[in-house]
């Protein structure tokens, strides 16, 4: 009966998750271009997608710029986690009432609008940051936020930030609130103020869900690519490609390289697992505590 | 922290609260105002971010494909045209998704919470890496493999694709559920006589709504946004849903800002609305879905 009641599960894990990955593998290893996808050969290649892929400039590029984009987006989206999350925790009244109703509204705006949205504020000469630096005289001359290449990368990373901060602050505020108010009153008791009881009481007991957060963010800004295919292209230059990004332009962009693609694919799954690993092995530990 | 209710302390939550709202909402003020003007009003000073005109002429060219002869602007992409039918397709695809993942997902889940054998508990663990293997890395199989079962540019590949990614998501999130709910009540119906099967649909489903309201409203919003999935499979205008002619209009730079921001605000409208509606029910579901076990 158990077994009947996950049959649909396994199938569709199995179709979707566990054969794709093993076949990804397969497909590193085989020549897979657009002829072999219509004759349906694809013949052995052994190393070479690998060899192609660690001799191209542009992969340690995207390798580089993934986990530059990553760090930039951790460590925004855990400060201002935890800033917003002391927020909601420490204040009452119609205002933070409204904060937390709004909370959620970055987090459903479906990732490509988030990409036009901020092409559109990033605009140089459409653009409202723009207008509103120069209105204020902050700045001089339209800034190239999304056409600089030293600017480009940090101004999707914000884009990004803006989007999925709310899910840090929605794991940060739960563990907030399940700290037992007696702590806080014992730390008043024996003096403690503001920045102590935070400092002190509240920090350590929220830095095992910090990390998880940090873990899981971490798998998720490997994988960016909305962002990235909205609102630069990988532009300007290759400041901004990926390791999603670079697997897509090879593998569904001309040349519709699928053997490289896989490859490349496959190299991110393996970043990525490393990560997975640490955050499996880690929950497991909180669970047993 | 009553201590700390001094006026100073106030002014200050007050204006960190005032902050975070701005900082959550200007980027959505900025749709708005760039979807309810013409793209000469935009224009007319560049240094007012404040809007110069108000007019829903946007949302008539974008919803009827006309441009040339509303006078709103003279080129529109073609892919614009089929934006109430890319509506339909994601429509379809959410409910489908949705529908499909809370069927399997609850069926597992309940074998996984109420049986407790090894296999489950590894079974969910299981579940729970392949929750993390990276998108683009099943996107190249699976590309060559729906190819060869002709389900490129057809909306069951998609459904199927992103059950299949969504599942062990929903089965994690709803196994939270199901393990806080009473035993005693399912042992008691099963006394009266009801079989596993009967405790599960007149017991166990109708006590766990709000997990199935969780689950199901983040199914529903991460379908209706998914790009990825959809955007490989299918490229057809016919089979196109909203994130991808999206997709399709972003290395466009003749397309005006007011005309995208109309549509923005029309594709983030179902999402947005969902999650501020049951916004008790995502919360739950979010942070079940990621701490608990």
């Amino acid at each position: 009966m158990a077994i009947l009641m996950n049959v649909p599960a396994i199938l569709m894990i199995t179709g979707i998750i566990a054969y794709p990955l093993a076949y990804a593998l397969y497909l590193s290893f085989h020549k897979v271009g657009i002829g072999e996808l219509r004759t349906g050969v694809m013949p052995f290649y052994g190393w070479n997608n690998f060899i192609h892929l660690f001799q191209d400039e542009v992969f340690w590029v995207s390798v580089k710029n993934t986990l530059k984009f990553s760090a930039i987006v951790v460590i925004g989206e855990t400060l201002l986690g935890v800033g917003i999350a002391l927020i909601i925790e420490k204040s009452r009244g119609r205002l933070s009432t409204f904060t937390r109703v709004i909370m959620l509204l970055p987090w459903a705006v479906p990732p490509i609008v988030n990409a036009l949205l901020w092409s559109f504020i990033f605009s140089a000469e459409y653009g409202y940051l723009n207008a509103v630096l120069l209105g204020l005289g902050f700045v001089d001359t339209f800034v190239m936020w999304l056409g600089d290449p030293k600017l480009a990368i940090y101004s999707v990373a914000f884009a990004y930030i803006w989007r999925t901060t709310p899910f840090s602050v929605l794991l940060i505020h739960a563990a907030m609130q399940g700290i037992p108010r007696d702590l806080y009153e014992a730390g008043n008791v024996d003096g403690a103020n503001a920045y102590q009881s935070f400092r002190y009481i509240m920090l350590p007991l929220i830095t095992p869900t910090i990390l998880i957060v940090m873990i899981l963010r971490t798998t998720w800004a490997f994988q960016v690519f909305d962002e990235i295919f909205g609102m630069t292209g990988g532009g300007p230059g290759n400041s901004t490609w990926v390791a999603s990004y670079y697997s897509y332009r090879y593998a569904f962009q001309p040349p519709l390289d699928v053997g490289l693609g896989a490859a490349s694919a496959f190299v991110l799954a393996l970043m990525i697992g490393v990560l997975a690993f640490l955050y499996i092995r880690f929950l497991r530990r909180v669970e047993v505590e | 922290m009553g201590e700390h209710q001094t006026l100073l302390w106030k002014i200050a939550i007050w204006i960190a609260n005032i902050l975070a709202i701005l900082f959550l909402l200007l980027p959505i003020v900025a749709i708005f105002f760039g979807a309810v003007q013409t793209e000469k009003d935009l224009l007319t000073d560049v240094r007012n971010p404040l809007p110069k005109g108000f007019t829903l002429k946007n949302f008539e060219v974008i919803l009827t494909g006309k441009g040339a002869e509303s006078g709103v602007a003279h080129y529109l992409p073609p892919n614009v045209g089929v934006l109430p039918r890319a509506f339909l397709n994601s429509t379809v695809v959410s409910l489908s998704v949705t529908f499909l993942c809370l069927t399997f997902a609850s069926m597992s889940a309940y074998a996984i919470s109420r049986l407790r054998q090894r296999w489950t508990k590894g079974f969910l663990y299981v579940s729970l890496a392949t929750r993390l293997v990276p998108l683009m890395t099943l996107m190249v199989p699976l590309y060559v493999s729906l190819r060869g079962f002709h389900l490129l540019n057809s909306l069951t590949g998609i459904i199927l694709t992103m059950v299949g990614f969504l599942l062990p998501y929903a089965i994690w999130i709803l196994t939270g559920f199901f393990l806080t709910l009473p035993r005693d009540l399912e042992d008691a119906a099963r006394i009266d006589g009801c079989s596993r099967t009967q405790a599960f649909l007149r017991i166990i489903i109708p006590l766990s709504a709000p997990g199935i309201a969780s689950c199901g409203v983040i199914m529903f919003i991460l379908s209706w946004n998914e790009l990825v999935i959809p955007l490989i499979i299918s490229t057809r205008p016919e089979v196109m849903t909203i994130p991808v002619l999206l997709a399709s209009l972003c290395s466009d730079k003749f397309l005006f800002f007011t005309l995208s921001m109309a549509i923005c605000l029309i594709a983030l409208t179902p999402s947005v609305l969902l999650a501020l509606l049951l916004r008790k029910y995502v919360v739950q579901g979010l942070t079940s879905g990621a701490l608990k076990g």
